[in-house]
């Protein structure tokens, strides 16, 4: 009986052991990380080191609640013998960190209870406690739970509202309409929905009182106008027009932009 | 597009062959804030620049009669600054296996007489809009969310309407040509920023 308890305890501890090293190196990889790479480092990978650590906390928090673990509280270390040497065999086992068990670290590895100081304040708030009457105590008591159901009050109502909030978000209202996008995509492509103008101030030299762009062509209707301002007869009207143009432009340039504004004029017809 | 008349052509070297990836999309005037707030939380660590620029559409008709388009923005924020000229290529938007629209995308920085000198080559306004809004940055990728809007009068910037109750969100990258990977990591971004935004490859040409 006793014999399957203990192997119980020991396949338990070893379980343990491992969790706590995956754990670890877990922890030491992530710490790497923010020291080293911080830089390179993207939020999603943070996020995902965060997740493994509190899953790995997770199964331990399990492992420990399992029916199958014995209590460890039920155990009691004693310390067999103190030695004031190095014990390599047990500073492997720590990794350096514990290299002699001595007299003067055991009582801080060993020990059960708080540290003396928080004994020292434990005592002060017990003996605070004693001093105050039973009814005194009994108003704090009513007046922390009135403070904590309101506080819990507020903390769950507003997640109510939030949730509401984003599921209606979510479902009745769309955050986009594909129409505009198409109406703002066409207007910045090839200014649709936006009025023509002619450039502003004085009417391009050559051109006295003749509105160029006011009704001139559009980027769409241009592909059609340029494809009638090859007609010879109508190039040559509308050149003779056009005494301002500067020489180096190639005629036919000159030909299209006439073309193209006398046929889609509206005055003009 | 036909390349343009070689008299256009800007002389900058070996910024010519950048291409412009782009996905476009918009969000409501009252779902901006929520767009806002994930991007800066998606973008580098920087405050958002603003700006309020004004796009001067020039039109030029080319030899084969396809039209030459330049695009001449000024920042109305800071008036001393230069315009900026660009030019934009046809998107090349066929390509399924892209996926965003690839187009070929030359900037320049001009002077003050840009209009002039465009009006004096033979260029005409086609049209003109005010676009005001936000730009936020992740490494390469741009992210501009911008409200649009039309010139009521002719060259006066401070008369102007709202194009509509939404702003426009462009996600753009400029790139050497081929180098189409980088889509796949706008395609990852713009994932994150559903389903707030949908942001898609637009032809243009549908549009019209």
């Amino acid at each position: 009986m006793q014999q399957r308890e203990e192997k119980q305890l020991e396949a338990s501890v070893e379980s343990l052991v491992t969790r706590v090293a995956h754990l670890k190196g877990s922890l030491q990889s992530f710490i790497y990380k923010l020291e080293n790479e911080y830089e390179r480092l993207t939020w999603p990978s943070v996020l995902d080191n965060f997740a493994l650590v509190s899953g790995q906390l997770n199964t331990i928090n399990k492992l420990l609640r399992n029916e199958k673990t014995p209590s460890y509280r039920s155990q009691v270390i004693i310390p067999l013998l103190l030695s004031p040497d190095r014990d390599e065999e047990l500073a492997k086992l720590t990794e350096q960190r514990v290299p002699v068990f001595s007299h003067e670290i055991v009582p801080d590895h060993l020990r059960t209870k708080p540290d003396p100081e928080v004994e020292e304040q434990e005592k002060h708030l017990s003996a605070e406690a004693a001093r105050i009457g039973p009814e005194v105590a009994q108003k704090q008591i009513q007046t922390l739970n009135k403070l904590c159901s309101n506080l819990l009050e507020k903390l769950n109502n507003p997640r109510d509202d939030r949730d509401s909030e984003t599921s209606a978000l979510r479902q009745n209202k769309p955050s986009f309409n594909p129409a505009d996008t198409n109406a703002l995509v066409a207007a910045v492509g090839f200014g649709k929905g936006l009025s023509k103008c002619r450039p502003p101030g004085p009417a391009a030299p050559g051109h006295p009182g003749q509105p160029m762009m006011s009704a001139g062509p559009t980027l769409h209707q241009v592909t059609v106008a340029g494809a009638s301002g090859h007609q010879p007869g109508m190039g040559g009207q509308v050149n003779q027009q056009q005494p301002g143009q500067p020489g180096k432009m190639p005629s036919n340039i000159k030909t299209n932009i006439k073309s193209a504004s006398a046929s889609m004029h509206p005055y003009n017809r | 597009m036909e390349a343009p008349p070689v008299s256009v052509m800007p002389v900058t070297g070996g910024a010519i062959n950048m291409m412009e990836y782009l996905l476009q999309g918009s969000v409501l005037d009252q779902s901006l804030e929520s767009l806002l707030h994930r991007l800066r939380g998606l973008c580098d660590n920087m405050e958002p620049e603003s700006f309020a620029d004004h796009e001067l559409v020039y039109l030029l008709k080319g030899q084969q009669g396809n039209p030459f388009l330049l695009r001449a923005r000024r920042s109305l924020l800071h008036p001393p600054a230069p315009w900026h000229l660009r030019y934009l290529g046809q998107p090349e938007v066929g390509d399924k296996s892209r996926l965003a629209l690839v187009r070929n995308c030359v900037d320049v920085s001009a002077s003050h007489g840009l209009p002039e000198v465009l009006n004096e080559m033979g260029f005409r306004m086609d049209h003109e809009f005010v676009a005001k809004g936000q730009l936020f940055r992740k490494g390469g990728m741009k992210v501009v969310v911008s409200k649009l809007s039309r010139v009521l009068v002719p060259g006066n910037t401070e008369n102007t309407e709202p194009l509509s109750l939404s702003y426009l969100v462009e996600l753009s990258v400029l790139a050497p040509a081929g180098q189409d990977t980088v889509s796949e990591d706008m395609r990852s971004f713009a994932e994150q920023l559903k389903p707030l935004v949908h942001l898609e490859k637009i032809d243009p040409k549908r549009l019209m």
